[in-house]
């Protein structure tokens, strides 16, 4: 008997997770799903209204300045980060043996908290006290850098803080895709007479591209999930101009009573989601199967 | 042989240069964070953000801590520091508990349909948490833990298994199963195997496990905003409460020494430890 | 003590049938040995013997006890591995005494039981060490120290000398033969190995796809092999087999143009057999240069071209072709240079422990 028990041992202990997994993840979705097409709005309502929550969201303005604002910033955020992480990663790869305290100090902004960043950002481009002040009494008196509080800036502030944040990251993972390559690569390359930029480009990159793919999927990701950042920066404003799906969803579902609505925004961010992951993982696995 | 020719000393000394700027670059924000929460305010409003404060004024430091106003109340961050460590401590440990034994079944003891568990606990790890939001509210609603201290721990494991995991189980698949077997010849069992081979072999990756969680847990605002009532804020809630309160004019040298005051644990341990958090980071990203 | 009977054993991983049926029945206290080519199924036939892997069919019998339900620790039955697998954070001495510990053998009964297990294996002076300070060798020793220590009813070997250089693989496998005087525990090893299997063994296993192709004592599997697997795969060199057109009950042997006639054994059935052909199956031992032998014995005198040589030490190897067949003939080292200056050779090549074989199927002709 005891054998039996022994032998369901595994089985017991992934029980829990197991429950607790399909509850709280895939039958939550299934539940905000369910409530993004009902009526709801201060408390779940359960008269089905068909897609008309995703109609009224795709027809909200509010809505489609977040969106604009995800393509925007997602875009700018991950080629930058991408451009700056690769450049950082090149260079200290090549010149310095002791990289160990410069790969800390481009790496601590990932340690702290979005709202940290937020705010210490908040600050540095404070319009009149900030940046553009420090640039003022530099001897520029009519230099303006008032994007904080500019409707049609604001979301680039948010750019400059999330990059700071997370090329960091970017980095580490190319100069850990860097040192895995093969030094008879490079070695056969000098052979054959070519300069370094050519050896970068012909022959390193292309090894890289797994790491390109790996580190465009978790920024799309850190970007989709973008909250804390713009909460502590510019609270969505100034108005909604820098709102983006997450804060949408925030909003209207806790603190303007429309669940129903918050519901269908978070359905299509995890579409957003998904229709990255899934083809990620889908080609990760497949290939470690071989 | 001599390798160097003057131009390449030139580039290399320009590649240096351009990597210090930027180090300077990415110092900036935390220069100017310390600066400005010794600055008094007139010398504040009069100066610019780099230059260093004329004296070390602390009291920015101890109104932040003890009696800057958040929201309504005016007790400074130290109740929710203290808020933010009831609920890391806890869940960091329950996850990386539970992430080591789950990660030890789903290494060592295949059965069917593990493989299919490991696959949707690593899909979990991608889901932006808006989807599970408000379902999450009625659940604590219902277990009578809605804005509570339990309530946030309890959020937080149960999303931090996914990830603590992934960790273990990456990291003991790496142990030969031959091991496994001659426990199990010896006479150990399910537990006896994981308290007497693996769990010593383990130290790394609890390092990775812990680090990532308490980053995480700590920094984390989301499920702290919604899940959290008056009094039981994390720490990430009260500082953005505080910098958007506006009472009075605005007090900057308290909102950076309080930014900082919330950075400072994470940024301890990352300086403490920094490359197991590196290894945390790039094992669990680029393996998947 | 220690006896197995292992009765229509099969294993199935999903589709793949791993074990075909496997029938055996081991003495008490024998020295067991299963060999055979990778992908043969010994490895799982030991892990299943030892409780590690389930059986889809069939039974386990340990001294007449069922045990094919039972979990690894309730069978008594110790394992030495092949990457040893040593507790890598655990001394050497605790890796002796974990299975006592598991099993809560008093204290006092443990440290005595280590302490005489090391002294036989003379690794008293490691006992302290974790094994990432040890060598293979002595690696190994511990490995085996910790199987000793639980004085089971049987060992389990697999491949355990795998790993080791060759003078250290000698030195270990008279070690072990050795020890299995000494304490008269029944055995089964695995090796792919068949020199080591000749030496060690009371009988053999030899395994190919899941079966076992034939299951006899040394001297009886390299003397009488079952089938020409069995054949080929004993012997070092390995056997020469060439297919002969069949004269009556003697066989035809061409070599540069000249046939000769070629009496074996059992010549009367070929001729029951009616085939054109069969397969002589012939050791290099039994091809060399002339020697005095026995009037009347089964020997002839044929010529063979020289293509190489391989001076071995006590013999010379010499390659030539017969029947259009590469062949192996065994000669003294003088002989061996003789024949390389020459380019050829008469040899006496002695057919009295010739075997034939099916020149289709492989099957023995004349058992």
């Amino acid at each position: 008997m005891f054998d039996y028990l022994e032998r369901q041992l595994p089985k017991l202990i992934m029980a829990p997770t197991a429950i607790v997994m399909l509850v709280c993840m895939y039958g939550f979705i299934g539940w905000t799903a369910a409530l993004s097409f009902t009526k709801s709005r201060m408390l779940p309502q359960w008269e089905f209204v068909g897609w008309e929550q995703y109609e009224r969201l795709f027809a909200n303005p509010r809505w489609h300045v977040a969106l604009d604002n995800l393509l925007v910033f997602t875009v700018l955020f991950i080629a930058i980060a991408l451009f700056l992480g690769l450049m950082l990663a090149i260079l200290l790869d090549r010149n310095i043996r002791n990289d160990g305290a410069l790969r800390t100090i481009y790496l601590y902004p990932m340690a702290v908290s979005f709202i940290v960043t937020g705010t210490a950002w908040k600050w540095i481009l404070n319009p009149g006290l900030g940046i553009e002040k420090m640039v003022r009494d530099l001897g520029f008196p009519d230099f303006e850098f008032r994007w904080l509080v500019e409707p049609d800036m604001a979301i680039y502030t948010i750019v400059i803080a999330a990059v700071w944040q997370s090329s960091g990251f970017v980095m580490a993972m190319f100069l850990a895709g860097l040192r895995g390559v093969d030094d008879s690569l490079i070695k056969a390359a000098q052979m054959d007479g070519a300069s370094t930029f050519r050896t970068y480009w012909h022959i390193i990159l292309p090894v890289m591209r797994p790491v390109f793919f790996g580190a465009v999927v978790i920024l799309s990701h850190i970007a989709i999930k973008s909250f804390d950042l713009v909460q502590s920066l510019t609270g969505g404003g100034p108005g909604y101009s820098s709102d983006l799906p997450a804060t949408f969803m925030y909003t209207h579902a806790f603190s303007r009573a429309q669940m129903g609505l918050g519901a269908a925004s978070a359905m299509v961010m995890l579409a957003g989601v998904m229709a990255i992951i899934v083809p990620y993982l889908y080609s990760e696995l497949r290939g470690k199967k071989s | 042989m001599n390798t160097s020719t003057l131009s390449q000393k030139l580039s290399k000394a320009f590649f240096i240069t351009l990597l210090l700027v930027f180090a300077l670059a990415y110092l900036g924000p935390l220069y100017v964070m310390l600066t400005t929460s010794f600055k008094g305010i007139e010398e504040i409003r009069n100066g610019n953000i780099l230059a260093l404060p004329e004296t070390l004024n602390g009291s920015a430091w101890s109104k932040a801590w003890s009696s800057a106003c958040t929201g309504g109340d005016c007790y400074g961050l130290a109740p929710y520091f203290w808020n933010s460590m009831r609920i890391v401590i806890p869940a960091l440990l329950i996850s990386t508990a539970v992430g080591a034994l789950n990660g030890y079944v789903l290494s060592q003891w295949r059965f069917k349909g593990s493989n299919f568990l490991f696959g949707a606990l690593l899909f979990g790890c991608f889901i932006p948490f808006q989807v599970i939001l408000l379902p999450m509210a009625k659940l604590l609603a219902w277990l009578g833990l809605a804005n509570t201290v339990p309530g946030l721990v309890l959020v937080h494991v149960i999303y931090g298994v996914a990830f603590t995991t992934l960790f273990f189980r990456n990291y003991y698949v790496g142990i030969p199963a031959e091991l496994v077997r001659a426990a199990r010849l010896d006479g150990a069992g399910f537990f006896a195997i994981f308290r007497h081979v693996f769990l010593p072999l383990s130290t790394p990756i609890v390092v990775v496990s812990v680090i990532w969680q308490f980053t995480q847990i700590w920094n984390d605002f989301l499920f702290g905003v919604v899940y959290s009532g008056p009094g039981t804020q994390p720490i990430t809630v009260a500082l953005n409460n505080l910098v958007n309160t506006t009472m009075g004019g605005k007090e900057y040298n308290v909102d950076m020494a309080a930014a900082v005051i919330a950075a400072l644990p994470t940024l301890v341990v990352y300086i403490v430890a920094g490359k197991y958090f590196v290894r945390g980071l790039t094992a669990g990203a680029v393996k998947g | 003590m220690g006896s197995i009977q292992i009765q229509q054993l099969t294993k199935s991983f999903g589709d793949t049938e791993v074990l075909k049926g496997i029938d055996l029945d081991i003495k008490d206290g024998e020295f067991l040995i299963l060999v055979g080519p990778s992908g043969c199924g010994k490895s799982t036939l030991m892990n299943s013997i030892a409780g590690l892997e389930d059986v889809t069919s069939g039974d386990i019998l340990i001294d007449g006890n069922n045990v094919t339900d039972l979990s690894p620790k309730e069978r008594d039955i110790a394992m030495v591995f092949q990457s040893y697998a040593l507790y890598p954070t655990m001394s050497v001495s605790r890796n002796i005494s974990f299975g006592l510990e598991m099993r809560k053998v008093p204290k006092p009964e443990i440290e005595q039981t280590v302490a005489d297990v090391a002294q036989l294996l003379q690794i008293e002076h490691l006992l302290d060490r974790k094994p990432s300070q040890l060598s293979g060798g002595q690696r190994q020793r511990v490995a085996m120290g910790r199987a000793l220590a639980r004085n089971p009813r049987v060992f389990l070997f697999d491949e355990p000398l795998s790993n080791l250089d060759a003078k250290l693989r000698v030195e270990m496998r008279s070690e072990i033969k050795k020890l299995h005087k000494r304490l008269g525990t029944t055995i089964v090893y695995v090796t792919h190995d068949q020199v080591e299997a000749m030496t060690l063994a009371d009988r053999i296993a030899v395994m190919k796809d899941g079966q076992v192709q034939q299951f006899g004592t040394p001297y009886e599997i390299y003397n009488n092999p079952a089938n020409r697997f069995v054949a080929d795969f004993m012997g070092s060199p390995p056997m020469n087999f060439i297919e002969c057109v069949v004269m009556e009950d003697k066989l035809v042997i061409e070599s540069q143009g000249e046939k000769f006639e070629l009496l074996v054994k059992h010549g009367d059935r070929l001729k029951q057999v009616g085939a054109d052909t069969v397969i002589l199956g012939i050791r290099p031992e039994m091809i060399t240069e002339p020697k005095p032998h026995v009037e009347g014995a089964l020997v002839h005198s044929i010529p063979m071209n020289i293509e190489a040589t391989e001076p071995m030490g006590p013999d010379t190897i010499a390659f030539g072709q017969w029947n259009n067949t590469e062949i192996q003939a065994r000669l003294s080292p003088e002989a061996g240079v003789h024949a390389q200056s020459k380019g050829k050779i008469v040899v006496q090549v002695d057919t009295s422990k010739a075997v034939l074989f099916d020149a289709f199927t492989g099957a023995r002709l004349d058992s």
